[in-house]
This record gives structure tokens, sequence and C-alpha cells, in this order.
């Protein structure tokens, strides 16, 4: 070998060597408190005022940081938080009383009371971007004794228990936020949690245990909340060590069911919540063709939910026949139909399809959303195997931003789309799918039913809607399960899946565990041996 | 005129073309944004907002206003140099921006070093042994580089060396486990000038990756350009004429002919700084950097009007400035260039 060719490949060898050596200078993790617990998320949070607040990881956030009046357990049961005592009612329904405990601090020292409560409540129904959730029905708040307040309604409510365990309406320090009476504070939260904010990025927030907590005291030393914009890089930084938790909300159902397997296994400790999510598909009742009932009958008995389930998320999404999560409606059967190609058959052939005609329907889907394509692909091709000669389904990716602003426009014959109620309550499933201001016969011209979509009502539901609302225990429960079966019998909504909230820990953590609400309880991360 | 003049008139005319081409661009994004379906209010009040809600935001927002009063307050705040607020948190959109770009600078200008130096190795290397195989595998090296696609290679450097190695950290700009320095928002510098090794330490490891990744892509387009001009030049009358003078051929390589190949380098360089300015997307987004591309991005999806025109605003501004300096840069330089 030559002199010069010898010397270049000491060169390069000799630059190999010192980059290796370099990138594992580079490489040497700095120290790290192993008290505190690393827990990642994807999404930035912009802002952390419980008024603003509309993302799952915001909520989640402010869940650790401020505590509700009331929480649902995880036996699905309302158990008193920042109140002494279940609420009173008055016996027309018009008033609710509330006790306060007494032994409770702000992070900024200054106490919990009645007024305080007051505050954040008229704030919230002030500049509250969700402010409509309370829909008038609190018509006055009125604090009569330091730790008792009292909601006067315009109308009886029985969902209002529920909507009082929103994390909007986490009570926030009138101290801290005088200058913000009208405007969001973004970059701070001043709250009565087990933690307290010590740092605010959008991309990292830091969270120390408040020594003050009127409860029991976190069993970490602290978290450290982050956030990175993909699955891919979620995924990754838990499987190199560098996160400690991972909440699943936008992982990919490839790496959610490699997740899953790898708990499975016991590499890694897997918990999950209530189902609060459900998925489901928007049918346009007030157009040609989806306003023939039969047509959207025949849609309904033509979906596979057990096999869409287990070929878009490897059964990690359970089916779901019914538009009110399970654990709020407490009851035993599904009120939408089972799979059965031959009836859907039938009645396409009933319709006046299948012989001559074959139905070709626009099925659109949020481009942004892997597993809403995947869904839109199997059930294409349940129908190509089922239906092949009544039906063909055409689909169409669009953003979910444009989706969102032209649902309402009656833009899309058949959607997919998914829903979380603000509250665990069945009125906050019920009322934004089916509410209708303004109908005529069997369309809804004006209303909830009419932004989603679907354009569907029957004469009644408006009425049915509020008087659920008025009733209470197994009254109401009935009630609600009337609602809910007549909208499955108008078929304009076809429900596919229910999605449980799901955190992955590392094996030196204990299982993550959830609240009712499906929020992680960031308290109870702790290191085990 | 002289040459320094119509230098000078050259770089006047330019910076007084800005404002006007300023005013375009920000009346197109104006307009396009307005275009583009989707609602702000949207991204503030999800969707399911009743009518009463969206409309109580959409007039708290201005956005009920007509098109061209909202476009003439636009205009006129923005001649103040006041970008507004976002729509979505009210944060104002210079405090977006502060925030942003820095990390999208700082990032580009080590990926541009990074690609600088590998650049113009390989480019170097080829042309100095042309026809070997060094020169074929540097050919190789620059077609591949500049082919890749920067969110496949991100994500393969990614799992090699964040994953499966647990060299570096996955994504992200600074360690949670430490809390950041103030200053700048250059976190290198701001490191730097606190002392703060730890913090150096961390920010080195998060910029790891992704420089380097962005610097190998961007390498193939230097060592290409390099390559290509010095064997044009190699091939000149005047290293012809250094040759027969019996000039080693090292120095004709290093003194004669490097420095005029060179210039379109520098040109190029300009060209890529300037792309920078507005971020590199797909590598923002598969290592979370906090940069103004991914910025732009989740504004762009909200449809937050006011972060959106900002950001192109400043970023075009910045890419106005930077292309005035190469071109006097150059012109420095050569003094064959006329202006």
């Amino acid at each position: 070998m030559p002199r010069s060719g010898l010397r270049n490949r000491i060169n390069l060898a000799t630059s190999i060597a010192a980059l290796c050596l370099f990138i594992s200078q580079a490489s040497c993790k700095p120290n790290r408190n192993d008290n505190r617990i690393v827990v990642a998320s994807a999404g930035k949070i912009t802002s952390l005022d419980p008024a603003q607040a509309n993302t799952f990881h915001t909520l989640q956030l402010i869940s650790a940081l401020g505590d509700t009046l009331y929480k649902i357990d995880v036996n699905g049961e309302l158990k008193p938080n920042l109140a002494k005592d279940i609420p009173k009612i008055s016996e027309n329904g018009l008033t609710i009383s509330i006790p306060l405990r007494e032994d409770v601090l702000f992070h900024d020292g200054t106490r919990f009371n009645s007024l305080a409560m007051a505050f954040s409540l008229k704030r919230f129904m002030r500049i509250g971007t969700l402010s409509y959730i309370i829909g008038g029905r609190i018509s006055s708040i009125e604090t009569p004794e330091p730790y008792l307040i009292r909601l006067k309604l315009s109308r009886p409510s029985s969902s209002i228990i529920g909507l009082l365990t929103s994390i909007n309406l986490t009570p926030i320090s009138p101290k801290a936020y005088e200058r913000h009476t009208d405007k969001f504070l973004n970059r701070k939260f001043i709250g009565t949690g087990p933690y307290q904010l010590t740092t605010f990025r959008s991309q990292h927030q830091r969270l120390t245990p408040f020594p003050l907590y009127w409860n029991k005291s976190p069993r970490n030393s602290g978290i450290d909340f982050i956030s990175l914009s993909n699955s891919t890089s979620l995924f990754g930084a838990l499987q190199s060590g560098e996160i400690d938790v991972l909440l699943s909300n936008s992982i990919d159902e490839d790496q959610r069911r490699s997740l899953n397997k790898m708990a499975n296994e016991g590499l890694i400790r897997e918990g999950a919540g209530a189902a609060m999510e459900i998925g489901y598909i928007t049918l346009r009742s007030n157009i040609y063709p989806l306003n023939q009932k039969i047509v959207r009958e025949a849609l309904l008995h033509s979906l596979d939910r057990e096999q869409i389930s287990e070929r878009v998320s490897y059964g990690l999404r359970e089916p779901l026949r019914a538009i009110v999560p399970p654990s709020l409606s407490h009851k035993s059967n599904s009120p939408w139909p089972t799979y059965d190609p031959q009836t859907a058959k039938k009645l396409m052939q009933e319709a006046g399809y299948c012989e001559t005609k074959k139905l070709t329907l626009p099925l659109t889907y949020r481009s942004n959303v892997p597993a809403d394509k995947l869904l839109a692909l199997t059930w294409k091709a349940q129908i190509k195997r089922d239906l092949s000669d009544c039906l063909n389904l055409k689909l169409d990716g669009v953003e979910s931003t444009t989706i969102y602003r032209q649902l309402g426009e009656g833009a899309f014959q058949a959607v997919i789309l998914d829903w979380r109620g603000a509250y665990p309550d069945p009125e906050a499933y019920l009322s934004p799918l089916l509410s209708c201001n303004k109908s005529k016969e069997m369309v809804c011209e004006e209303g909830e039913a009419a932004i989603s979509g679907s354009f569907w009502t029957t004469p009644f539901m408006e009425r049915e809607i509020r008087l659920s609302d008025e009733l209470r225990g197994p009254n109401r429960k009935k009630k609600l399960n009337e609602i809910e079966q007549s909208a499955a019998k108008g078929a304009a909504y076809l429900p596919v899946w229910l999605v449980k909230p799901r955190a992955w820990a590392q094996n030196h953590l204990a299982k993550p565990e959830f609240n009712g609400s499906g929020q992680l309880l960031l308290e109870s991360l702790r290191q085990i041996k | 005129m002289g040459r320094g003049r119509a230098l000078l008139q050259y770089c006047a005319t330019r910076l007084a073309l800005a404002p006007i081409m300023l005013w375009l661009i920000a009346s197109m994004v104006f307009l396009l944004l307005r275009i583009a379906p989707g609602d702000p209010v949207d991204a503030v009040l999800g969707t399911r907002a009743n009518e009463l809600a969206r409309s109580a935001l959409r007039a708290k927002l201005g956005l009920n206003q007509p098109l061209i009063k909202q476009y003439l307050d636009f205009i006129k705040d923005l001649s103040h140099g006041d970008l507004g607020e976002a729509l979505v948190n009210q944060e104002p959109v210079r405090n977006i921006i502060q925030k942003a770009l820095p990390a999208s600078l700082e990032l580009g200008i080590t990926a541009l070093i990074v690609a600088a130096l590998i650049g113009i190795a390989v480019g170097f290397s080829g042309v100095s042994r042309a026809g070997s195989k060094t020169d074929l595998a540097g050919r190789l090296y620059g077609i591949s580089t500049y082919a890749l696609p920067p969110f496949w290679a991100a994500m393969l450097v990614q799992l090699l060396f964040a994953v499966i190695l647990g060299w570096l950290p996955v994504g992200g700009r600074f360690p949670p486990s430490l809390l950041q320095p103030n200053g700048t928002g250059f976190l290198l510098l701001d490191s730097l000038v606190s002392g703060n090794w730890s913090a150096l330490q961390g920010t080195i490891r998060h910029l790891f990756l992704p420089s380097i990744t962005l610097g190998i892509l961007l390498s193939g387009i230097f060592s290409r350009a390099l390559r290509m001009n010095l064997s044009r030049i190699l091939e000149a009358d005047y290293i012809e004429a250094s040759r027969s003078r019996g000039i080693k051929e090292s120095q004709i390589l290093l003194k004669h002919a490097l420095p005029n190949a060179l210039l379109p380098v520098l040109t190029i360089a300009g060209i890529t700084i300037a792309s920078l300015i507005g971020g590199a997307l797909l590598i923002e987004v598969t290592f979370s950097w906090p940069g103004i591309a991914m910025r732009l991005q989740e504004a762009i999806a909200q449809r937050d009007y006011p972060v959106v025109q900002g950001i192109v605003v400043v970023v075009a501004s910045l890419v106005v400035v930077v292309s005035v300096i190469v071109d006097i840069l150059v012109a420095t330089i050569d003094p064959r260039i006329r202006y």
C-alpha cells in the first residue's frame, strides 16, 4: 500500500475516533434528581388559565395545580373535594348550597373561601372561552357565609353537579388574579392543588409539591411536565429512559400497541383511566341521499366495530354502540344495532339500491388524525366486501380545522369525529350532539345538532333534554336512556369506539393511576424499589 | 460612478424597496389567511361553542369588523412596529417571536457551520484528487445528502443515537431537570455568559442531533458547489500560468483557486441563511425544537392570524437584511462585481 493511502486511512480512523469520543463526551447525561418525575405529552401549553384551557394536556396539568369542588372517583362516584359535603338542592331545584372546606390555602398563602370560589366562577362565566358549557344555568352566585356558596339557577339542572367537577371551574386566588379579572393569565397558576407551578415554558412546566396542601402530599418530589411534538419522539423518549411517564394523547396506534405489548411483557407499566372520549361518524340527515332514514339504518348495520377496533387499534379502542360512555350511563344494553350485513343489504334494497343503482357516499376523515384514516379505509373495505353492489364509500381527507369550520354549514355527508365531554355527565355528551333550538319536523335548523353536522332532531328532543336535566336519580337515568334510544333510532350518528386515556411508566415507578374524569393522578406517581 | 458609490446606491435602493416588499408580503399573507377555510374562534373555543359564544369572541377579537377595516388596522399597527396579540392566548406576537426566533437561529447557525465545514472538506478533497475513489465518494455524498428527505434522515438519526444507543436526547432544546438560563434566548450564549456549565452541556446535547442532521443535509449543496467551481477554476488560464511558473500544486489550490471558488459558496450560504431564518420545519418538528417554523406551523393550524402575519413579516425583513449583507460581502470580496 502506498504511504499516502496509509496516511489517509490513519487520518480517517483518527477523525472517526475523535468524532465518537466527542459524541460520547457530549452524551454524558447531566445528573437528574431521581425523586423528580419527568412526564411527557404531545402539544405545547400556551395558557394555564382555567378560563381558557381546553386541551387534554392543559387540563391534565391544571388538575395537579388546582382542586375542583367535587371530583369523580375511580368508581364513578361524586366525592366532595374542596366542598365539605355533597350539595344541598332546594325543593324547587333552583338553589344549590355548597359548604366549603375551611382548611384550604392557595399557593400564594391566601385562604380559600366562598368569596374566592365566587370570584373564580364569576370570572369563568365572564371571560371563560368555554363559559357556554354553563349555558345560562347559573343566574347568580351568593356567599351567605365565609364557607358556604349558593348557586341560584335559572332552571333546575341535575347536570350542574357534574359541571362542578370540571377543571375549568378550578378556583384561583383572587389576590393573584386581581389584575386579571377580565383577561387571561397565561403563564402562572395560583390554585389550591397538591403542586405549585415553579417554572412555566410552553414546552416545559415544573411542578413542586405545595408544603401547605390540605390533603395528602404528593408521593414524589415534583414533576417536570414536558411536551414533544410528535408520537415517534415521545415513544423514543420513553424507550431510551429520557422520560419517566408518557401520556397517551397523540400517540400513534402502532406505538400504543408496542407500548401495550411492552407493558404486558413487564418492560414498562401501563395504567388506564375511565374512557371519556368517543369516536363516531356523523351522517348529514337533511339532504339526499342520507335524508332517507333507511339508508342511514343500513349504514348502522354495515359497521363491523370489532374488526375495526382490531385492525385500527389492535383492540385498544373499545367498540362502542352508544354516544354516552358506559361508565357514565351505567346501562347494560347498547342502543345502536350490531353489525349485520344481511340486514344492511336488505335495507339498501328497500331503499331502491343494489340491483340497478349503486350509492356512492363521500366519507370525510380528518387527514391529521391517523386513526380516522385507518377507520375510513377499514369501513370502506368492509362495505366493499359486504355491500359491493349497493354502496361505495368515497374517501376524502380534510384538515381538522377546515372540517370543524364547515361542519355546521353542512359541508359533509358523512364525517368521522370524536368528542370528549367537558364534564363527566351524560348531558355533556347528549346535549352537544342532539340539542336543537330551532327545528322543522326532523330537521334541526339551529342548535348543537346543526353545528355537529347531522341536522337531525325530533320535535320533542330539546324538551326531553331539558326535562332530563330537571329530573334526578333513576327517573333522570331512565329519561337519558330514552333520549339515547331515540338518537339510535334516528340513525344520524354512528358511534364507533371508546378511547381510554393511558399512561406508561418506567419500571422503577408504580403503575400510573387515573381519577374518574380520566386525568392521570400526578401526585400518585412514585418511585418503587 | 465609482464602485463604492455604486454599491452604496444599490444597497440604498434595496433597503428603500424593502418596506414596499414587506407591505406586499404582509398584504398577501393577510388576504390568504382570510381566504383559507377555518376560523381562529374554533381554535380558542373548540368545536362545540354555540353561536352566541362564537360571536362574542369574534367581536372581542375584532374579527367581526369589515375586512378592509381589519386590514387598515393591521397595516397601521405594523407601520408602528406593533405586531398585535395572539388570538389564542392574547400573548404579544413580539414576545412569541422573541422566544422562538433565537431557537431557530441557534440551530440554523450551528447547522450552517457544520454544513460549511463538511461541505468544503468534501468538495475540496474531491477536487484535489479528481477522479479518485475519494472524489467519487464525495460526489455520491453530495447527491445523497441533497436527495435525502429531511424528516426521514432526522428520524433515522433520532432512532439510532437517541433511542437505540441512548447517547443523546430525542428532542427538545434543554434538559427538563435543569433551569434554563435567562438572557438572549440563545442558550449556548446564555449558558456561557452565566458560566452555567451543566446548562451548556445540556444545551449542546440537545443541539447536537438536530444541528448535525441539518448540517449534513445542507453540506451536499456546499460540496457540490465548491467542487464544480473549483474544477472550473483549475482549468482557467491564470492557474495554467501559475503552474508554468512552477508554483506548487497545493499552493495553487489553496492560494489561487480556492478563494475564487468560495465566492459562489458564499452566495449559496447567504441563500441558505435566509431560508434558515424561517426555520427548518421538518427538523424542528422531528426534534421537537421550539423554533419559529414550528411556531408558524402551529399558528397556521390554529388560524392565529396575528401570529402568522407577525412571523412572516419579521422573517421576510430578516431575509431582506441578510441578502443585502451577502451582496455587500460578495461585492467587497470580488472586485469584478459591478452594480
